[in-house]
């Protein structure tokens, strides 16, 4: 069943990133890219998101932390994969404390990092997108009560 | 290199400081040595102080507290012990870990069988009548790095910081070792995205330093380029971070678009937005010199008027006046590097002492306030020599013969080497072991790794509802820090 969307809320969580999946993002927010004329934003709290956007390999330590952001996202919601090390082939998956990214992420926007044009243009597709949301966990996280 | 008695080791390296030094790295291997790295601000030397010990080593904190972290953080990955230190937690390791694995002790590249409770290492409180204790993080409001801070505060005043970093921890180091030459850079560039072309630009003087490999002039002079390329991206986005903490839209929004006009130039010139690969042993990409002039011109078209904005706007110069103020004394028992040091009165840039600068004038942008302010104004003065340097450099780029013999890499490279350079950070160093054609050893001590406790020190006294302001004027990395 295909829909359409009006706006998507997204929050976002470094997981081990490098810092450019990063920078990147944050220049969708200047005027060059403005990506909330789009009704794009990013938001400050995982309560207020319809989607997860995720970057770096999902370090040990941060793997929990991100497994509760997850789970504090109401359903149904969407998964994001931003950059080489979240889409699991990125340069440090074989380090010991990575977990090799996320898995099962509805949308990978590839490149090291990826570019805000190409950002921009991968979000979008989700405003008119034929899939659903689902609920996916990200991989190398456990349930907690 | 004789090994002193562990006694001699305390004193020499407490002379080395007194001597006007400053510590490079301190740098463990498994084979139970410890190698301190000091460099000579005067004359570029670099000397060195070596112990062996039999698992246990007299700590440096005592004597010198800009090592609390670096010994800790050698006790978490090695397993060896830094005798009488005095806040010995955890630092880099977590409850996950299991007891045994200290992943350096023995090149470990895989994960071991992670224990099943939650990361949180004990933190430092406060204790006392009407205290309060605020956590923030790992996972933040904002798009920035994953960080937890730990607040004592005292009604809206911070009593005491407490960093919990190396949430990103994901073992750059012992990826490193046992990797053939060939194949170091790509992670390299990658160990921070801010500060990458003086991360690449190590690894590349390491190699050409143990393979004796001399560098044509030419080469100079793209490498330069690169780096005061970085520095300039990295000052812009830092000079638009700070008004944004303070609700500064029109500056935050108008330093944004110069940083977007800058890598726009940056992708062009050099094929990446991040300079992400762009130097390596025996190259630095080519750019097209008058692409140089455009770019700078451009920018100084917008530059010269944002200047003119936010330096005339009181309320804007007011706030940041006397907020997270960090005293030269401070600054240079902790052993604080780049910006937030010249802020603070100490007239240190090591690009005085790099033989790439050589040639070239530089002067250290010094403030005396110590507060945002000064690291504000700082940026925009260094911002601004960046500038002139890239011309300056750029005018001897043309000028220089297009002599750039290819060189192959050595296979059987063997050396141990100790680079540094001024990233827009600081002083970001690498301590580099290579054997027989792969590394034996890779130690990264970033640019901001003295800065994390330094920002604790200048946040203590201040608003809580003031450390956004003050963190952003630090702009410290977690991921070269974290590794």
């Amino acid at each position: 069943m295909s829909h359409t969307r009006k706006s998507l809320q997204i929050r976002h969580v470094d997981a081990g990133s490098c810092n450019g999946c990063e920078q990147e993002l944050t220049a969708l927010t200047s005027r060059a890219y403005d990506l909330q004329r789009y009704g794009l934003d990013l938001v400050a709290s995982p309560r207020h998101a319809d989607a997860l956007l995720v970057t770096g390999p999902v370090t040990d330590t941060m793997a929990a932390a991100l497994s509760k952001v997850w789970d504090a996202v109401p359903n149904p919601k969407i998964l994001i994969a931003l950059g080489d090390c979240a889409r699991g082939c990125g340069v440090f998956q074989a380090a010991y404390a990575s977990h090799g990214g996320v898995k099962g992420a509805q949308l990978q926007i590839p490149g090291c990092p990826p570019e805000p044009g190409p950002i921009l243009a991968a979000l979008k597709t989700l405003l008119t997108s034929e899939a659903s949301p689902r609920a996916i966990r990200p991989r190398g996280t456990t349930t907690r009560a | 290199m004789r090994s002193p008695h562990p006694e001699q080791w305390r004193q020499r390296n407490q002379q080395k400081k007194a001597a006007g030094r400053r510590l490079l790295t301190l740098t463990a291997s498994n084979r139970h040595t410890l190698t301190a790295h000091w460099l000579d601000p005067q004359d570029g030397s670099v000397h060195a102080e070596s112990l062996s010990h039999a698992g246990t080593f007299p700590s440096l904190t005592p004597v010198l507290p800009e090592v609390a972290w670096d010994e800790r953080e050698i006790h978490d990955l090695f397993g060896d012990v830094p005798e009488d230190h005095p806040d010995l937690r955890p630092l880099v390791r977590t409850p996950r870990w299991p007891q045994a694995f200290h992943p350096l002790a023995r090149s470990q590249t895989s994960p071991p069988n992670w224990h099943d409770v939650e990361p949180d290492n004990p933190a430092k409180l406060v204790a006392g009548e009407g205290i309060t204790v605020m956590k923030v993080g790992p996972t933040h409001a904002g798009v920035i790095e994953s960080g937890h801070f730990v607040f004592s505060l005292i009604g809206e005043n911070v009593l005491h910081l407490d960093l919990h970093l190396f949430q990103n921890h994901r073992g750059i180091e012992a990826l490193l070792e046992q990797r053939p030459v060939a194949a170091v850079a790509p992670l390299v560039t990658r160990i921070c995205a801010a500060d990458t072309v003086s991360h690449q630009t190590n690894w590349a003087l390491a190699i050409e330093a143990m393979a004796g490999y001399q560098s044509a002039e030419e080469l100079r002079w793209r490498r330069v380029i690169l780096l005061e390329a970085e520095r300039v991206l990295s000052h812009l986005n830092d000079l638009a971070q700070i008004p944004a903490g303070v609700g500064f839209q029109v500056a935050q929004q108008r330093a944004l678009a110069m940083k977007e006009t800058w890598q726009r130039g940056l992708k062009a010139l050099f094929g990446h937005r991040l300079l992400f690969d762009t130097v390596g042993p025996g190259w630095a990409q080519k750019p097209s010199i008058d692409g140089i002039f455009i770019l700078i011109d451009n920018l100084r078209q917008a530059f010269k008027p944002w200047r003119a904005l936010v330096q005339s706007h009181h309320g804007f110069m007011d706030r940041m006046h006397a907020v997270g103020v960090v005293r030269q004394a401070s600054a240079e028992r902790l052993g604080a590097e780049g910006v937030a040091a010249r802020a603070a009165g100490t007239s240190f840039d090591a690009r005085t002492t790099m033989p790439l600068y050589q040639g070239l004038s530089i002067v250290p942008v010094v403030q005396r306030g110590g507060d945002v302010q000064a690291r504000f104004l700082v940026r925009l003065d260094e911002l601004e020599a960046s500038l002139r340097i890239i011309e300056e450099s750029a005018t001897r780029l043309r000028r220089s013969p297009t002599a750039d013999p290819p060189w192959v890499l050595p296979h059987d490279l063997t050396g141990h080497v100790v680079t540094y350079t001024e990233s827009p950070h600081g002083l970001n160093v690498h301590d580099v072991e290579i054997q027989a054609g792969r590394t034996a050893r890779y130690h990264v001590r970033p640019a901001t790794y003295r800065n994390w406790p330094l920002l604790a020190h200048a946040v203590a006294g201040n608003a809580v509802a003031d450390f956004p302001l003050i963190n952003k004027s630090f702009e410290l990395c977690y991921s070269c820090t974290d590794r």
